[in-house]
């Protein structure tokens, strides 16, 4: 069974919630939609207060190369757009919208009807996919168009569908597999079509035998229908985190590496997560913009019957689908969003979702304390463990050092932040939180020397 | 046995004399030529070797003075007015006296004033935590509170008041090196006048936030009313971005400001009594606001105790002089 070659760890995978359908959120009052949901330029807001929107308008545009469209997922009027916290407790322009039942915008299929002929126009399917808005939901909401337009000089050869759901207690790309199991083939094989490739893999981890068989008959299913689907595999791949990482994923699936600071695309790869095909299929067969997505409540805390994988639309504030779950449990020291390695504190809870939130996973004082640290005994753990074949200790001394020389001759900018690092560590050396730090700024110092040869 | 030991005793002297005279010979040949006025500056520095003045450290401080044609760009924050002074003795130089500068913590974000929103329980360090989040309060912009300064002052003139968790600079072992203002990542910190007899007034706050949502989270946060801008006679103070700045070369310590200030964001340090509304000119401010400025009057000096420790002796101790003011 294949998985990526240096480090990894094995964190125990917790998937309490993978039992429960999905299950769809009633439209709350209101709606709070950022314009920051994707990496790039945040969005500009199109509308002012007191304009009425319906459901799938857009409300931003773009604002650069890197930048998407933001629609709105409700119907109603505008009531302010303005300044609001995000779930990390930092201003960002949202659009309140207060919510009136639903009236689609024209030109949306809101049936069930499921479209299988792949449209021939390479142009039509990006066009669709940009102004549906549709980004990357593995978790760094990536614009899906920019990514499948690479530079002229390179040539894709495989399309990577990541559905290795790698982090522990996330279950949404696993409710995807099993529910929308053929809208999630039919996505991957348009974006096939605008890549020119022949080849595409599903790459789903071992601990989801369901998602793998559903997958595969899925794929046998399509491929009788149509010749767009031929080329398509599911692959099964060794449980270890971080294997959804892009870099990961293409070692495990295509055994090439990508040097560092390098795109997938130099070694071929476009890496594309399965929520985002389904997202895809929507944006190009239904002409439907990415207004929902999945969402995991679930925490050991949590009793079992309220372990839930909800659909939700972008906006809906986080206090409230937890309050719909029936509350914060009274055990809960943190509330995350993503997994427990790399999703992120939220400080903030009444922050609304966005395009990429995946989860609130609840966290007890116990499994979030931080143990004291103490001396580093250079066991090497770390070192074995970064996915990166990175030397953690070692960047961990020079960033206290402010070494930054050093550190990009030690390759910081490289981590992928995961923190297999963090989490193997004997002494409990915050090592993934004070490299975190140096690489940015590393990372600021590289660009800072680039910036002025352009 | 003997002639054995003689010989050993006897080469390893020849090659000791031998290798001494090419050692000698070598030194004077390739003697690097240093300006002896270098170690003569440098035995006048204070030694600290904080990188407080721009160099690398002390002997690198001293090379530029020797180098340089004048001292107006070299000054050492540690040593002072009075190292300058060896300095440009030694040199032949003349020296600009400069102001002895301190390190004030322009956040007043005390537990009581600042309401936590949430519990931070990750690693205890300022930079981390600015780069995670907006922070455990409702404020952006103030201290975190983890202690990057204090770690990164060398004269021990920090510590974490454990009450306010705010930092507190000690007036005494302050040489305004400057290691702390770099270490904070909110920016908080800043080099200011020490002022005459330690007197100065400054406003304890960097939080750019509109007014409502600066107050909001924090009772003694600046508004950006630009009340204390009006009431400056001297044009020392300016409001950018909702935020009041007062010019320490412009201010000339008449603390109506401070009187002005409706929040107290505006604190004076040192002065032997707490300021006074000047009595015969309130008409003119009262006009467009009247109930403001009263709250003002008992909201400041209340606001100032925590973050100047050092004057609360100095008000115990010339309680008379209330009078004649």
């Amino acid at each position: 069974m294949k998985t990526f070659s240096i480090g990894g760890v094995h964190p125990d995978d917790k998937k309490i919630s993978a039992g429960s359908n999905i299950e769809v959120l009633p439209i709350p009052k209101t709606v709070y939609i950022s314009m920051a949901q994707h990496l790039g330029g945040p969005a500009k807001a199109i509308v002012a207060p007191g304009d009425k929107v319906k459901t799938g308008q857009v409300i931003g545009e773009p604002t650069g190369f890197i930048s998407a469209y933001v629609h709105s997922s409700v119907t109603g009027t505008v009531k302010s757009v303005g300044l609001r916290k995000d779930l990390a407790g930092i201003q960002v322009v949202h659009v309140e919208i207060e919510t009136e039942p639903d009236e689609w915008a024209e030109g949306i299929d809101t049936s069930d009807t499921l479209v299988t002929d792949i449209p021939q126009d390479r142009q039509f399917i990006i066009d669709r996919i940009k102004n549906n808005g549709v980004v990357g939901l593995g978790g760094a909401t990536f614009p899906t168009h920019v990514k499948l337009c690479p530079p002229p000089d390179k040539k894709a050869e495989c399309l990577i569908l990541n559905g290795a759901e790698c982090e522990p207690y996330l279950t949404s790309d696993y409710r995807i597999m099993l529910e929308k199991t053929r809208q999630i083939v039919i996505g991957a094989a348009l974006m096939k079509k605008v890549l020119g490739v022949q080849k595409t893999v599903i790459g789903i981890e071992e601990n989801k035998p369901e998602a793998i068989k559903a997958m595969t008959a899925a794929v046998a299913e399509l491929q009788k229908i149509s010749q767009d689907y031929n080329g398509i595999e599911v692959q099964t791949l060794k449980k270890k985190y971080p294997q959804g990482g892009e870099k990961q994923l293409i070692d495990a699936v295509m055994h090439r590496q990508v040097k560092s600071m390098g795109l997938p695309i130099d070694v071929g790869a476009v890496v594309q997560n399965v929520a985002t095909s389904l997202a895809v299929y929507d944006a190009v067969q239904k002409n439907m913009p990415l207004i929902s997505n999945t969402l995991t409540v679930t925490g050991d805390c949590l009793p079992a019957d309220r372990q839930k994988n909800y659909l939700f639309r972008i906006g809906y504030p986080l206090s409230y689908i937890a309050e719909y779950n029936g509350g914060v449990p009274a055990e809960a020291a943190k509330a995350v969003s993503g997994g427990p390695m790399m999703g992120k504190a939220i400080a903030n809870l009444d922050a609304a979702t966005l395009k990429g939130s995946s989860s609130i996973l609840y966290m007890t004082q116990e499994q979030t304390a931080r143990k004291p640290e103490s001396n580093c005994i250079r066991c090497g753990k770390c070192a074995e463990a970064c996915p990166m074949g990175l030397e953690p200790f070692l960047l961990n001394k020079l960033a206290r050092n402010g070494m930054m020389e050093d550190l990009e001759a030690n390759a910081v900018q490289d981590c992928i932040e995961c923190g297999c690092c963090l989490y193997s560590c004997p002494a409990n050396i915050p090592l993934l939180d004070v490299i975190r730090v140096a690489k940015g700024e590393v990372i600021r110092a590289m660009r800072a020397r680039t910036a002025p040869k352009k | 046995m003997t002639t054995t030991i003689i010989w050993t005793i006897a080469i390893i002297t020849i090659l000791g004399v031998v290798l001494a005279v090419v050692l000698y010979l070598v030194a004077k040949k390739f003697k690097v030529e240093e300006d002896p006025r270098i170690d003569e500056v440098e035995k006048v520095m204070p030694g600290a070797n904080c990188g407080g003045c721009g160099f690398a450290g002390c002997r690198a401080f001293a090379q530029s003075c020797v180098e340089a044609m004048n001292l107006d760009s070299n000054y050492c924050p540690v040593g002072g007015n009075d190292v300058m002074k060896k300095v440009a003795a030694v040199l032949g130089l003349e020296v600009k006296e400069k102001a002895p500068m301190v390190a004030v913590v322009r956040c007043n974000g005390t537990c009581a004033n600042r309401p936590k929103t949430n519990e931070y329980d990750g690693y205890q360090s300022c930079k981390v935590k600015a780069a995670l989040y907006s922070g455990d309060t409702g404020c952006f912009y103030g201290c975190l509170g983890c202690g990057d300064c204090v770690a990164a002052c060398q004269f021990g003139a920090i510590s974490m008041d454990p009450e306010t968790g705010l930092p507190v600079v000690d007036e005494e072992k302050c040489t305004a090196c400057g290691a702390c203002v770099k270490a904070c990542p909110r920016r908080v910190i800043e080099l200011r006048n020490k002022g005459p007899k330690g007197r100065r007034v400054f406003v304890s706050c960097v939080n750019m936030e509109k007014g409502a949502v600066a107050r909001k989270s924090c009772k003694v946060a600046c508004i950006g009313c630009g009340k204390c801008e009006k009431a400056c006679p001297f044009g020392a103070i300016k409001v950018e971005h909702n935020l009041a700045y007062i010019d320490f070369e412009k201010c000339r310590l008449c603390r109506k400001c401070v009187v002005e200030c409706p929040t107290g964001a505006i604190h004076d340090v040192n002065f032997p009594t707490p300021p006074v509304k000047p009595a015969p000119k309130p008409a003119a401010p009262a006009q467009t606001v009247t109930p403001a400025p009263k709250p003002a009057e008992t909201a400041a000096p209340a606001a100032e105790k925590p973050v100047a420790p050092v004057k609360e002796t100095e008000h115990k101790v010339e309680p008379e002089k209330k009078s004649e003011e």
